[in-house]
């Protein structure tokens, strides 16, 4: 990556460039773009792509790549699209002054969304040069075939001309109307197939830059002080030591603002230990009373569903259970920390940041400076991992305020204290389930209050007749925000071990137990049949004292299904997970090989939650500052995992990033009900809590 | 207050290096930020994540609580030191093969963990790929493909005889 500032505006690129250019919007996006912008300058495209005479092609989008592959992806729904290889497209991603506005990278929006758009304007590109060849050739565009890059007389394929040689010496502005007519998926040549990583070669070889490695003259690196509890306020500092530290340039203080700039992260660090502050600080709820003070300050959110009349239909149900259930909570951890690198030119500010969010963190940045929104750019080289947890703006903030500070650039690299102390945490979760089952062995009404973790994935995927599903916010003691699937993999949790429960007392097999209540979503009961079938499952009524569970879900339009072998040590209480299948189905894959990535890093990731991660903090101070104290999960945790794409090409594509984190902990807790005959009703599943639900 | 530095000598992808640091300093903030080396990454600087692996005479060493001064003398590899122009390393081509990474952050370090590996004990099993490989800690967390890369490199070191992870 060029580290020196190009000093384009986006227009001035576009006018460097000829070619076709064809703009789309995310509608949906651009909704919210005018809701932030209060509607005025709201832009009326969110991305682009350009066919150059050399026919290469380039896409402008604000997604930024994590590791989740929409590099990759994206390219190869153009390349299909357009005919040409693979290697044709270069995608420019999270730079603000290169590409449109876009609302950030979460949510599993980059094929789902954007990748539906792109290969529609990809398609309108190839249709607007077919009518151009048509017009020369004085034939008519149906008379026309395009493959491998070209266009040619259908009747005399030696008339033929490259898609890009069309565009020589003009430049064509399209904006994507309507719906373009894609190619046959039975035609696909690129989509569909596992193309390496576009950046794995520079993965393999070091040579991928992450914001740590960007390097400007010259530059210096901060360190923030921070309270020693949540919002303590600052009362008095004493900087004299820190400011005569070694390589310390220097001190900088606006108000509550505290922070060093030496030479390197290291000298700024210790400077900053060598800070006098006197805090005033705020008393804390005790982790104790975690539980008892989400439900006494609980308040009515949002009712996310009410259909029939669940509260008679419960009292008149032949059989009623209810259950709480709680999740704790839960860190990102990401092994790269955040860090954001500020440098100043002409009254303009460059930042380099590892942010999910590009476009709302340049607003941040010049809200917070008082700038004008046009003297921000945000450059995203790539982030080091997301999870939801990047996007917060505090630390280019905090960069682009030393740096002018120091009239120099200036890097802000957070420790991994700062890292596991100082970012939002995904939101403990208390889930209580109420369910009727009536005479048909069915579960006839479904009552389910979420408190504070949000509602996604609250409405259950089955067609129960009469439910209620209500979600309430509650005062959290920690600072909380967005985690891979938000509140799904919590209140998936609570709505599969209670489906479990009910089989289990009722008598009936889990999977048939589910299948029962799917008529309404024949695309679940298709991947709960498949992931079956791939286990070899047989019918039974748990527990069997084997430790094999099972679970489902749907989230961002796919659905997943889920079955995890595990061992409970008896006198250990470790549980250790040895086999997870997985049925997936996400509509049109994209990238096999790719989704299968997402697909078994989302349950590695979500086996930490369900079996050690919990953040735990005592007065306002996060206790589980370092990995050692925070243990996410490592390769001796990795189970052999199988994974079966269940195929639906005719369905746009899917979110993948998340889902199979939604019902993997559910799995695991109702493997070792399979094994134990005991429910545990709050992850993580600690030795401890195993040990004490199956002591007699 | 300013640094004592003193003047250290160590070969860093077989080229001898001269620099005037303070012992103290960890290699890897020498590597990052004297040597222009970025490949190693910091991750935990406690020596809890293995993003900073890299090799010291052959063996990995976290890189972030290794003190520079100790190094003098001896000779480092680092990522940008695997293969050879364009030739990748075995290990390195394992993972693209198996396209065993995701974000990438952690991969420079789980590659020397496995060279130092297959140097140790040229046909692992699996339980033993997953002990060398425990303390490189990677939240995407596609492990089951980084067993497969070890497996894989092993496969073909063992049936080129390339053995030596530094060339």
């Amino acid at each position: 990556m060029e580290t020196s500032e190009s000093g384009l505006t986006r227009r001035e690129f576009l006018g460097l460039t000829g070619g076709l250019i064809v703009f789309f919007a995310i509608p949906s996006e651009l909704a919210r773009a005018a809701g932030e912008s209060g509607g005025g300058d709201a832009p009326s495209f969110n991305a682009f792509l350009r066919i150059a005479p050399d026919s290469m092609v380039t896409v402008f989008t604000g997604k930024v790549e994590m590791g989740q592959g929409n590099k990759t992806a994206l390219a190869q729904m153009v390349a299909e699209e357009l005919t040409v290889p693979f290697s044709s497209v270069e995608m420019v991603m999270g730079d603000t002054d290169l590409v449109p506005w876009d609302g950030g990278t979460w949510g599993s929006t980059s094929v789902r969304f954007m990748g539906v758009e792109l290969r529609a304007a990809a398609a309108e590109a190839r249709d607007v040069l077919v009518e151009m060849a048509a017009e020369q050739w004085g034939a008519a565009p149906s008379a026309l075939t395009v493959s491998e890059g070209r266009i040619s007389l259908a009747s005399d394929t030696r008339t033929s001309v490259a898609l890009g040689e069309l565009t020589e010496g003009k430049e064509i502005r399209r904006a994507l109307k309507g719906e373009p007519k894609l190619r046959p998926v039975v035609e696909y040549r690129v989509v569909g197939t596992s193309v390496s990583r576009v950046d794995g070669r520079a993965i393999v070889t070091g040579e991928e830059q992450f914001v740590a490695d960007v390097r400007i003259p010259g530059m210096l690196h901060g360190a923030v002080l921070h309270p020693p509890s949540f919002g303590a306020r600052l009362k008095s500092v004493d900087t004299s030591r820190a400011e005569r530290a070694s390589g310390v340039i220097k001190v900088v203080r606006d108000e509550g603002f505290v922070a060093v700039v030496a030479e390197r992260p290291e000298l700024a660090r210790e400077a900053r230990q060598l800070i006098r502050a006197d805090w005033e600080e705020k008393p804390h709820p005790a982790m104790e009373s975690l539980w008892d003070d989400l439900r006494s300050t609980a308040e009515l959110a949002d009712t996310v569903t009410e259909e029939g009349t669940v509260g008679s239909v419960l009292e008149a149900a032949e059989r009623q259970f209810s259950a709480t259930y709680r999740t704790a909570f839960v860190a990102h951890a990401p092994v790269e920390p955040h860090v954001a690198l500020a440098s100043w030119q002409d009254g303009k500010v460059t930042v380099y940041s590892n942010t999910q969010t590009p476009f709302l963190q340049k607003d941040d940045v010049a809200e917070a400076l008082g700038l004008e929104s046009g003297q921000v750019r945000i450059v995203v080289p790539r982030v080091g991992g997301g999870f939801g947890g990047k996007t917060n703006p505090e630390l280019a903030i905090a960069a682009a305020r030393l740096a002018r500070a120091v009239g120099g650039p200036v890097m802000v690299d957070q420790t991994r204290e700062e890292e596991l102390t100082w970012n939002y945490f995904k939101p403990a979760a208390l889930i209580d389930i109420r369910c009727g089952v009536n005479g048909d062995r069915e579960i006839s009404a479904w009552d389910c209050d979420v408190h504070n973790c949000g509602d996604r994935g609250a409405e259950p995927p089955y067609g129960f007749a009469n439910r209620r599903v209500r979600s309430f916010g509650c005062d959290s003691p920690l600072r909380q925000g967005a985690w891979r699937g938000l509140a799904g993999s919590a209140i998936t949790f609570a709505i599969e071990v209670h489906m479990d429960e009910v089989a289990s007392e009722m008598g009936e097999d889990p999977v048939e137990f589910r299948l029962k209540h799917l008529d309404n979503d024949p695309r679940l009961a298709r991947t709960v049949r498949a992931v079956a079938e791939a286990y070899g499952w047989t019918p039974r009524r748990a527990p069997t004292g084997k430790g094999v569970g099972f679970a489902c879900g749907i989230d961002v339009g796919s659905r997943v299904a889920e079955i995890v072998e595990l061992d409970v040590d008896a006198k250990t209480g470790l549980v250790r997970i040895s086999r997870v299948v997985v049925a997936q189905e996400s509509g049109l894959v994209i990238n096999p090989d790719g989704i299968t990535n997402q697909i078994e890093g989302g349950i590695i990731m979500g086996l930490g939650p369900a079996l050690r991660e919990m953040v735990h903090y005592e007065k306002g101070r996060i206790l589980t500052d370092r990995y050692s104290k925070y243990p996410i999960p490592t390769i001796r945790d990795a189970p052999k995992i199988e994974t079966v794409l269940v195929p639906n090409p005719t369905l746009s594509p899917q979110g993948a990033g998340e889902p199979s984190i939604f019902p993997i902990s559910a799995a695991v807790a109702n493997a070792i009900f399979d094994a134990t005959g005991k429910r545990l009703r709050e992850m993580p599943f600690l030795p401890d809590r195993v040990l004490a639900a199956t002591a007699v | 207050m300013a640094e004592t530095k003193e003047t250290i000598s160590f070969q860093v992808n077989g080229v001898e290096r001269e620099l005037e640091v303070s012992g103290s300093r960890n290699l890897l903030s020498v590597l990052r930020h004297e040597l222009g080396l970025t490949g190693a990454k910091y991750g935990c600087g406690v020596g809890e994540c293995g993003s900073c692996t890299v090799l010291l005479d052959g063996r990995a060493v976290r890189s972030c609580v290794v003190p520079v001064s100790t190094v003098a003398g001896r000779s480092v590899t680092t990522i940008e030191g695997l293969g050879s122009g364009d030739r990748l390393h075995p290990v390195q081509e394992a993972f693209l093969e198996t396209q065993a990474f995701q974000c990438g952050y952690c991969t420079p370090g789980l590659i020397m963990s496995v060279v130092d590996l297959l140097q140790r004990k040229p046909d692992p099993t699996e339980p033993e790929i997953r002990d060398a490989l425990a303390g490189n800690l990677c939240r995407c967390a596609p492990y089951p493909r980084i067993i497969r890369a070890a497996q894989l490199a092993a496969a073909t070191m063992s049936s080129s005889g390339e053995r030596h992870g530094d060339q």
